[in-house]
Parts: structure tokens; C-alpha cells; sequence
């Protein structure tokens, strides 16, 4: 049975579970709801909720679990002298053949007997074929054999699933119908599994950045493992060359992302805060209705259209009129290109968290330094924006971190030659955009120059999550000031 | 309310600080203050008294101009300050609320060291020259809010961290650093415990030495503690104005004595 079936089978059950929960409750009071210490619709969804949540706890697990203990079980069957190739090829032929037998099967052209009393005869791959199902090499008999055992155990192992968690559904709805007395705390019984749900989103979060993070270690630690650390964090060359040899320093990278960023915050923090304390502080109502949503139509725009802006205006526009009259070069993809671009991105960024955060700032401390005589300006710049500065250092180290993970306007405005230069109208590239470059295409995922993007990553990940961090650490630790 | 003499309190200036004549305040179409006219003495305590929502503070935050800051507020009428008129093109609001300083009902001090709060005022207003004289200004300053001999060894800890009762008293410093000739006070004491009031009130009547001093209260006996003179606002008239002593014991205006009585209100 597919599982989106045992899905709505136990949903249905949790259904049903509501009903009769509600009815037993009212049945065992003699319909008189006062006498139970819940209304009645909490007995149904504590049934409800027993029939539903470990049902499909226990359903989430196995499906996660039984693809791992399959695999395990039917590389064990492949002997030594099939893994000439490597062993990672031959599996996705066992499961290419697998899943070309499920679908002979599924579509009439076999019946299940055939398929499994199949040998290892040159039809298999002509059978298949038919199928729109392409296998790479003849069907050895062992990858027929290992194809066979995969299907016999996912089958066997979807059958227990299915058993085992519509079992688990009907013995949560008995188990709840059961329990309903007048006195049973139904109520209370909801209130911890609403509880319980809610700690489970939250979790999710930190359990998938946590997943992120291990995965990315596990394929840096391959890629130390075969390049050497410092070169790869004090090398000052990046050319990766997949017949070997590559130097792969992160410094131009590094040089590259920060460079850019730089420019970008130089453009986008002035901007975007002069904007802010414009729209909080002078502008009237009508402008503001009207500014304001045209500044955040900017943060709708996708970062590609950016990046054609950068590619067809922006950057034939300053190497016209500034690099090649200032001899600075002819390129038309630059730093300066890209960082100006993404300073224009940043701007609604800083100017819409900015404005919330100077409008958080209780009007009474304007009022006092206005009730002193001070002008509007005195009272921005010197009550103002300090009892604001917290908030606004939070909102620019999170467009920095932003700006530094940004990949499509780099691509299409600063290039992808990795240098180490000062001159701003020189072509640069980001670790970003190295890491699209190192894993598109055909690539060999053992070598270092594709796991060179998983270190690049890691990088870039504790790079954000540092400045993530302090942005985080400044706004909490000054806050109290004003509050 | 025998204890408090308040025959006895003789106003012995007479010199007229603040003139209001006729004046209106409309908020929007909303017509808050109708013809008040009220003239204010030198240094002399001038209490506002009034139900919730009978003006008082409106028309307090005209004579400083505060109302400007609010969007839709139209004020009319002759307010003059030492016979000049302070809604005259030729007058800076900025500069008039040097003159005229204001003391808030909610304590709010600065985000900054309680040095930095009080050298506040004189710092934009170019008042010292050197760090010497700002320390003495400040100095001076919190002494006379008689907040200096809790902070003199902590000034440069952040304002805010003073309890309820001495952020107000730092208001007050701050406000008389910057040299005012007149204080407002909008409830000074009202969000504060009775032992803070009655600092805040014995400051008051200290500042009266110096300054003219203009307060709204709720509290009617506040009224009676500290003012020589009382002006009882109701519905958005000037109902009756006069020394605090008649008003309180002799008031000529029904709707007065109902007030002071507790019947409205």
C-alpha cells in the first residue's frame, strides 16, 4: 500500500477517533455536558490526536530508516569482483533495474511472477528499454540478483509499514475511547499535545540547519583529506584544473566576496538609513503612504533581474565613462558593477528595518529633547538614532550577510575571474559564485576540485552565521536601554 | 486642609511672565481649548488642575509650542512671553523652548550617561564653554534637583538605570541646565511612589525661587502643597483662576466647588 494512502487511511481514522471520541463523551454523561470536565469536542480531539500523531511519528521514521537498511542489506550481496567500477555505480544499476521491474510490472507488460523468476538473459535490458527505462550495461546476474532481493525487501518492508502503523491508529483511537470518563481532564490532555506540535515546528528549524552544517562537514573533512588546509585558507591562487594540480586558494575568493560586499554596504547603508529616518521622521503621512511601498517594491525584485541590470547597464556604463577615461581598464564586469547593484538591492533592505526600528523609539524621548530646545535634526542624531543604533547595526550586518551570499548579480556583474587586485573596475569573482561553478556540469564528486565547493560553503555559512550572531548579540545586549 | 495655611501664602511678585489671551486650540475639527486667558506670575507656582481630558495639559504644551510637533493641531489667540508674542513668524520654536523648558508625566531620560543627559541642554545650545563649566553647570544642576548626592559617584552610569523617582529628578536637572526662565511640568508626579512625590514637590517649591513654575496635576492636594496660584480647567474652559487659597476654600464658580468637593470629575 503507498504510503500517501496509509496517510489518508490514518487521517480518516483520526476523523472517525474525533467523532466517536465526542460521542462517548456525551454518551457517558447521559448528553448532560456539564457533568464532564472538558467540553466534548476535547475528548474528540484528544482521540484524535492519539490516533493520528504516533501513527504517523512511527510512519515518518520508517520511511526515513527502511531506504538505509535496504541499501545496506543488498550492497552486502554484490561481490568483490563487481565492484571493479565502484560500488556507488553498480547500486544505481540495481535500482534502476528495481525500479524499471516495478514499473513492467505496474504497466502489464509482466506479471509479478515473471519479474521475479526473471534471469539474467539479454532481454532484460531490450524489456526495459521499451519502457523508456535506459540501463547502462548488459544486466549482470548479480545486479539482477541484488535488483530482485530490493525489491522483495522494500516490498516486505512497506507491507510491516502499513501493518504496523494502521495497528498503531486503531489502537490509539481504542485506547482514548477507553479512557473517556466525566472527570477525565480531556482539556488539559489537548492543551500538552498542542504543546507538543508546536515544540515539533520549532525544532524542525534548528534540526535542518544542524543537518545542513553536518553535511557540509562531512564532505569538507573528504576534501581536507585529500587538499591540504593551509593552502586552501592562506592560498592566494585559484585555478582549479580537473586533470590535477589545481590550486584552489580561498583568499582571491574571500577578497572577492568582501570586496564587493563592502561596496555594496557602502552604497546601501547611507541610502537606506537616510531614507529610513526620512520616512519615520519628517515625511508626512501621504508620501509615506505612497514611499513606502514603492521602496519595498525594490526587495521584490528577483536578484537575476538585478544582475541584467548590472550586465546590460550598469556595466557598460562605467567602464565608458570611468574605467576606460581613468585608464583603469576595459572590463565591462567589475567590482564596482556588482557591488553598486547590489547596494541598489540592499537599500530596501536597511531602509524597511531601519524605519521600524527608529519608529520603535518611544515618542516621549523626542519630546524631550524637543521640550530642550533641541531642533529635529539634534534630536535624530543625537537621541534618536543612538537609543536606535543597536537595531540599526542588527539591520546592517544582516545586509551584510546578505551581500556576502549573494550569487546572480556577481555572476552577471563582476564575472568569474578569481583575482586578488584593489582596482575596483577589475573583473571579480565570490566564493558564491565559485561554488555554482565547481558543481555544475559534469563533475566527479571525489575530486578535490568538486569538494572544494562543500569548504567554500562552510565558509561561507560560518562567515553568516558569525555576523548572523554578533547582529544578534548587539540588538539583545543594548536593548534594555530604552525600554 | 487647615494644616496647610493656605491663607496665609502671599504672593508677593506680581510680575506677569506668561500672557494668554483668548485662546483657542483645535485639534483638527475638534475644539479643545475655547477663549482661555490666564496670565502667569514670575516666579510663582501656577498649578493647571482640571478633570481627565478638560485640556490642561493641551493648553500647558502651547506655551511652549509643543503642540507644533503634532500633526493637525491649530492653535489661535495672543500667548505672549515677557510681552512678546511667541506665535509671531519672527519666533523661532526652537529657541523659545530653550527659554521655556518642559518636564514630562512619564520620566524620559536620554539613552545616555546621566552627565551626558543633564550637559544635554547647554551642549546644543552653545550655553558652556569647556569641560570645567559643564561640570560645574551639571553640578549645579543636580544639586539643585536634589539628585546630586545620589549620582555624584556614578555619573557616567546610563540615565535610564535610576529608579522611577530619579529619572524624573534627572529630567528636572536636565531641564534646568539649559537655563529656562519658565518650567512647564505635565504631571511630574504622577507616575511616581508618594515618598518621590514628595521629593518632587519640595523641589518644585524650590524652584519657584528661580523660575515661574507651571504645573498640571491630578491631585488637587498637590495643587494645594505647591502652587500660589490655581487655574481650574473644565470641558475646555478656564473656569475660574486664582490664588490657590481662594480657590480651595472660597471658590466663586459652582462647578469649581463641585470639582474640589469631588462631585465631578
Amino acid at each position: 500500500m503507498p504510503a500517501p494512502w496509509i496517510f489518508l487511511i490514518v487521517l480518516a481514522l483520526a476523523a472517525a477517533g474525533y467523532l466517536a471520541g465526542r460521542l462517548r463523551a456525551l454518551a457517558v454523561v447521559g448528553g448532560d455536558i456539564r457533568r464532564l470536565h472538558s467540553l466534548p469536542g476535547y475528548y474528540g480531539w484528544q482521540a484524535a490526536m492519539l490516533a493520528a500523531l504516533p501513527a504517523l511519528l512511527v510512519m515518518g521514521l520508517w520511511l526515513l530508516i527502511q531506504p538505509v537498511v535496504v541499501e545496506s542489506r543488498v550492497e552486502g550481496m554484490i561481490p568483490e569482483a563487481a565492484q571493479g567500477a565502484s560500488l556507488s555505480l553498480v547500486m544505481t544499476d540495481v535500482r534502476r533495474v528495481a525500479e524499471g521491474l516495478d514499473l513492467a510490472v505496474s504497466t502489464g507488460v509482466m506479471s509479478a511472477a515473471e519479474a521475479t523468476g526473471l534471469s539474467a538473459d539479454g532481454t532484460i535490458r531490450a524489456t526495459l528499454g521499451k519502457l523508456g527505462v535506459a540501463l547502462g550495461s548488459g544486466v549482470t546476474p548479480e545486479v539482477l540478483a541484488a535488483a530482485k532481493a530490493l525489491r522483495t525487501a522494500e516490498a516486505t518492508g512497506r507491507g510491516a509499514m502499513a501493518a504496523v502503523v494502521l495497528v498503531l491508529a486503531l489502537a490509539g483511537v481504542a485506547y482514548a475511547l477507553w479512557r473517556i470518563r466525566a472527570e477525565y481532564r480531556a482539556r488539559n490532555v489537548v492543551e500538552a499535545g498542542v504543546r507538543g506540535l508546536l515544540l515539533l515546528a520549532s525544532t524542525i528549524a534548528i534540526l535542518t540547519t544542524a543537518g545542513i552544517v553536518l553535511s557540509m562537514l562531512f564532505e569538507t573533512r573528504h576534501f581536507f583529506a585529500q587538499y591540504p588546509w593551509w593552502k586552501f585558507f592562506f592560498g592566494a591562487t585559484w585555478s582549479p584544473n580537473f586533470r590535477g594540480g589545481s590550486d584552489l586558494g580561498i583568499l582571491p575568493l574571500l577578497w572577492g566576496t568582501l570586496y564587493i560586499s563592502f561596496i555594496a554596504l557602502v552604497v546601501s547603508v547611507p541610502i537606506g538609513l537616510f531614507a529610513a529616518v526620512y520616512m519615520s521622521e519628517y515625511a508626512g503621512r501621504k508620501f509615506r503612504m505612497v514611499a513606502k511601498p514603492a521602496i519595498e517594491i525594490l526587495a521584490g525584485i528577483p536578484t537575476i533581474v538585478y544582475g541584467l541590470f548590472a550586465l546590460i547597464t550598469v556595466g557598460p556604463l562605467l567602464r565608458d565613462y570611468f574605467a576606460q577615461p581613468l585608464g583603469l581598464g576595459a572590463s565591462g564586469s567589475s567590482v564596482m558593477t556588482a557591488g553598486l547593484v547590489m547596494g541598489v538591492m540592499l537599500i530596501p533592505f536597511v531602509s524597511s528595518l531601519s524605519d521600524d526600528i527608529i519608529n520603535a523609539v518611544p515618542q516621549s524621548l523626542r519630546d524631550g529633547s524637543l521640550g530642550l530646545g533641541a531642533t529635529r535634526s539634534e534630536t535624530i542624531r543625537q537621541v534618536v538614532l543612538p537609543a536606535a543604533l543597536p537595531g540599526i547595526v542588527g539591520a546592517v550586518l544582516l545586509a551584510a550577510s546578505r551581500a556576502i551570499g549573494e550569487t546572480m548579480i556577481v555572476v552577471l556583474g563582476a564575472g568569474a575571474a578569481a583575482k586578488l587586485d584593489l582596482n575596483p573596475f577589475e573583473a571579480m569573482t565570490t566564493v558564491t559564485v565559485k561554488i555554482v561553478s565547481q558543481l555544475t556540469g559534469d563533475t566527479d564528486f571525489a575530486a578535490p576540485e568538486t569538494l572544494v565547493a562543500f569548504a567554500l560553503g562552510l565558509t561561507l555559512f560560518v562567515l553568516t552565521l558569525g555576523l548572523n550572531v554578533l547582529a544578534l548579540w548587539i540588538v539583545r545586549r543594548y536593548r534594555e536601554q530604552y525600554e | 486642609m487647615n494644616d496647610m495655611r493656605l491663607e496665609e501664602r502671599i504672593v508677593q511678585n506680581d510680575k506677569i511672565k506668561i500672557d494668554a489671551q483668548d485662546v483657542q486650540v483645535f485639534y483638527g475639527d475638534n475644539h479643545a481649548i475655547k477663549d482661555v486667558s490666564v496670565a502667569i506670575e514670575d516666579k510663582t507656582v501656577t498649578a493647571f488642575i482640571g478633570p481627565s481630558g478638560c485640556g490642561k495639559s493641551t493648553f500647558l504644551r502651547c506655551l511652549n509650542r509643543m503642540n507644533d510637533t503634532v500633526a493637525g493641531c491649530r492653535v489661535e489667540g495672543r500667548i505672549t512671553l515677557d510681552g512678546e508674542d511667541i506665535y509671531d513668524k519672527r519666533v523661532d520654536p526652537v529657541q523659545l523652548r530653550a527659554r521655556v523648558g518642559m518636564v514630562f508625566q512619564k520620566p524620559n531620560p536620554f539613552p545616555k550617561s546621566i552627565y551626558d543627559n543633564v550637559a544635554y541642554g547647554p551642549k546644543i545650545h552653545g550655553l558652556v564653554r569647556g569641560k570645567a563649566e559643564m561640570d560645574e553647570v551639571v553640578e549645579s544642576a543636580l544639586k539643585r534637583a536634589a539628585l546630586w548626592k545620589e549620582v555624584k559617584d556614578r555619573l557616567q552610569a546610563p540615565g535610564t538605570g535610576l529608579s522611577g523617582g530619579q529619572q524624573q529628578r534627572l529630567c528636572i536637572a536636565r531641564a534646568i541646565a539649559t537655563a529656562p526662565e519658565v518650567l512647564l511640568m505635565d504631571e511630574p508626579a504622577s507616575a511616581l511612589d508618594p515618598i518621590a512625590t514628595a521629593q518632587i514637590e519640595e523641589l518644585i517649591d524650590e524652584l519657584r525661587t528661580r523660575f515661574a513654575v507651571v504645573i498640571v496635576t491630578h491631585s488637587m492636594q498637590q495643587a494645594a502643597r505647591v502652587s500660589q496660584k490655581t487655574a481650574f480647567f473644565h470641558l475646555g474652559n478656564l473656569v475660574e483662576y486664582g490664588e490657590t487659597g481662594q480657590i480651595f476654600t472660597t471658590p466663586r464658580d459652582p462647578r469649581t466647588e463641585s470639582y474640589i468637593t469631588g462631585r465631578i470629575g
